[in-house]
């Protein structure tokens, strides 16, 4: 016993650890719905023990790679995530538009089969042509100059446009919220870009082109308008980091959610950067944001990064455009991978998550 | 009578030199991640003009590949449309007066990602015979892809699986790009969503059998049949293309590709990969192989030395590089430690520093004067 006593102590100072931190998470929104309040307790109490699988829409609106995954496993993944990318061609605010996010039957008919909704933004402006849409900062004509800083100047055409744009996304929310969808929400990903990377390093979306301070403002700018004006009380808000970043945090008070992305998907580098982001922002989840096979790695299988020691609270594979279904093969992750993850009881499926909503009441 | 005679000899001789001349065998896989390539030497345009055209043939590509041409000496594409396009079926350099030059002074480079070379073969233009079917009045393609030409299906009776649709086109900005449509405005297939297109021409050519049943929907009658849209660029006249020459079987002058190995488990990579006296040379090895190396693993660096007499009295070296930013020093220093070749085998120890650094992005392999043949990872049992 005596020589057991150091492990003994050890193992309480580990377990009293967690239950501090555990207890020290709590959502950023203190008006948050109950709804959003028993989602985010699902996530933290499945945090460190089982990954919650998730797929992005086929670039906008949709669950074409849910649809995939579920091809090739038998199971739905648990989250699948939208993208605002092109609300300028919704067609509630443009005749001639191709798709309508006006219509929620694909969100709403994923929450009510028990999955997690997610969206993001590719936040697109317009280009310097006048004619386009882009998130990519510059001078060029398929570029924009769009200024974050532009919060600054409510007269600017360009606070008008941010500010048009914000109350469309909205409105969107407001009417998932009306539902009682909640809605994992990710804007102004990877804004800090390569910055801290190398010499040369920078952001490549608009809304980081300006540095950190910039960013920030803006960050705090879209909470205020869509928390207190707009009274969105649905929404887990995730800040996704990039390496070195940690100047570009906006604060605990308006994050719930630490991210990463990866192309470089393996499992060294991947535990790696989790036990960083742990260590940085101990009283967060840390996500895996997206993953996927990059230009020179395939990803690691997901038994190997579970193996490794990343427990990362959830994991979005990235989209193929042309995916074969019927060959498995796919540009970021594939027919093998995905059985190997649903396979290694590590990893929270549709079924799964629905389940722990309605033990929640949801 | 005898006039008739030369005459015919001289034709015949003509028809049998028009062939289509084999310049490289292959196989070069040009793997993932842009960092394969494999120059064509000058020497094979040396009698090359304008308008003949340099075709690569390959396999093993997958949906995603793309393929580029570029200069050597900047490794940049040879010109805008050949910094990168997708592959569907063999991809083709047109000749041009500006390129000719380029091509006889430092050759090309076949670059791009993810498929395998078999062969590249060198056309006269004699050898492709054009019909315009299609001649305006121009279409000015806008920047929001919005505009587009139709063409009826009166054009393509001709038209044959194989053959080349050639857009001519002029007012060509850096990021013209062409999409080629059916009907209902689909693509004909996916390579035709969006090419960068560049000069007065591109030609695409039909290799699938889906696409030319697309654009037969259109009938052979004045409905439309295939639309010709993308952006910033003017369409002015389509032509299509065919090779009437000969395969020449003389593989004597040909170019032939470093031998390529299947990799062993334990191999990072096997071949040969040579480091040139300019300090060209340098081979990225991903971390994807070293996930599970420890501190008592070692690297085992295989190489032959250039000959002496090509090293103008230089000893070849070697250095190991992190994988980021401007590739520092796997040893933590500053400057690149160089290690001098003796000939025998390069034993690679790591330590933790060292082993965080390769399990995290990899290494890099720099040098010169030397082929690299075998890099082969020993795992301490």
């Amino acid at each position: 016993m005596k020589t057991l006593q150091p492990y003994f102590l050890v193992c309480l100072l580990c377990i009293t650890c967690a239950t501090l931190a555990a207890q020290s998470r709590a959502l950023c929104n203190p008006n948050a719905t109950p709804a959003t309040q028993q989602v985010y307790q699902i996530l933290c109490n499945q945090y460190g023990h089982k990954t919650i699988s998730g797929t992005v829409a086929r670039v906008d609106w949709n669950i074409d790679e849910a649809e995939h995954v579920h091809a090739w496993t038998g199971q739905y993944p648990a989250l699948n995530v939208f993208d605002f990318i092109n609300i300028h061609a919704s067609k509630d605010v443009n005749p001639n538009g191709w798709l309508d996010y006006s219509d929620m039957s694909v969100v709403t008919d994923w929450w009510n089969n028990g999955g997690l909704v997610g969206c993001m933004w590719h936040w697109q402006v317009r280009a310097n042509n006048g004619v386009n849409y882009t998130c990519s900062p510059g001078n060029e004509p398929g570029e924009t100059d769009f200024d974050p800083a532009c919060i600054q100047d409510p007269q600017s055409d360009d606070y008008r446009q941010l500010l048009h744009d914000i109350d469309q996304v909205a409105g969107y929310l407001k009417t998932m919220q009306e539902k009682g969808i909640v809605v994992i929400w990710r804007p102004l990903h990877e804004a800090s870009g390569n910055t801290f990377e190398y010499d040369g390093g920078k952001a490549w979306f608009w809304w980081g082109a300006k540095g950190g301070e910039a960013f920030k403002a803006l960050w705090r700018f879209l909470y205020n308008r869509m928390v207190h004006h707009h009274g969105l009380n649905n929404l887990i808000w995730v800040w996704n980091s990039q390496m070195g970043d940690n100047s570009w945090y906006p604060g605990d008070d308006v994050v719930d959610v630490v991210a990463r992305d990866s192309y470089y998907a393996l499992q060294y580098p991947l535990y790696k950067e989790f036990i960083q982001l742990q260590k940085d922002y101990p009283t967060k989840l840390i996500a895996l944001a997206e993953c996927g096979t990059g230009d020179e790695v395939n990803m690691s299988l997901f038994t190997d990064i579970w193996q490794q020691g990343s427990r990362w609270s959830w994991l979005m594979t990235w989209y193929d455009y042309h995916c074969d279904r019927a060959t498995g093969e796919h540009q970021f992750a594939g027919r093998d991978w995905w059985v190997n993850a649903m396979q290694s009881g590590y990893m929270i499926d549709r079924t799964q998550m629905q389940q722990l909503l309605q033990s929640a009441a949801l | 009578m005898k006039q008739y005679i030369l005459f015919f000899f001289a034709l015949i001789s003509c028809m049998s030199m028009a062939v289509e001349r084999t310049i490289l065998i292959g196989p070069k896989t040009i793997g993932r991640g842009w960092k394969d390539n494999i120059v064509l030497e000058a020497r094979h345009f040396a009698t090359a003009k304008a308008g003949d055209i340099l075709t690569v043939y390959y396999d093993q590509a997958k949906r995603t590949a793309q393929g580029a041409f570029q200069d050597p000496d900047t490794w940049k594409g040879i010109a805008p449309q050949y910094n990168y396009f997708s592959l569907n079926g063999p991809f083709q350099l047109l000749i041009t007066d500006t390129l000719l030059p380029v091509l006889q002074t430092r050759g090309v480079a076949i670059s791009g990602h993810d498929y395998r070379i078999l062969q590249a073969t060198l056309t006269d233009k004699e050898d492709w015979q054009e019909t315009i079917v299609w001649r305006g009045p121009s279409v000015q393609m806008s920047s929001d892809w919005s505009v587009n030409a139709e063409l009826p299906g009166s054009c393509f009776r001709d038209l044959r699986l194989g053959d080349g649709l050639r857009l001519h086109i002029s007012r060509a900005k850096d990021d013209a790009t062409t999409k080629l449509m059916d009907v209902t405005w689909n693509a004909i297939e996916p390579a035709a969503e969006g090419i960068p297109v560049g000069g007065d021409q591109h030609t695409y050519y039909l290799r699938d059998e889906a696409a030319l049943i697309r654009i037969a929907l259109g009938g052979t009658g004045m409905n439309t049949a295939l639309r010709i849209g993308g952006k910033n660029y003017r369409l002015d006249k389509v032509g299509i293309v065919r090779f009437v020459g000969e395969y020449s079987e003389d593989l004597s002058q040909a170019q032939r590709a470093p031998k390529e190995y299947i990799l062993q488990p334990d191999e990072l990579f096997h071949g040969e990969k040579a480091f040139p006296l300019d300090w060209r040379g340098n081979l990225r090895v991903s971390a994807e192989k070293l996930q599970n190396a420890t501190e008592n693993d070692v690297l085992i660096i295989s190489y032959q030395s250039f000959p002496a007499d090509e090293m103008n009295g230089r000893p070849p070296v070697i250095s190991f590089r992190e994988n980021r930013g401007s590739w520092p020093d796997l040893s933590g220093s500053q400057e690149p430690n160089w290690i001098p070749l003796d000939g025998n085998d390069i034993v690679l120890t790591f330590d933790s520093l060292s082993l965080d650094k390769v399990k995290t992005r990899g290494f890099v392999i720099c040098g010169m004067g030397f082929t690299l043949t075998r890099v082969q990872i020993i795992r301490a049992e």
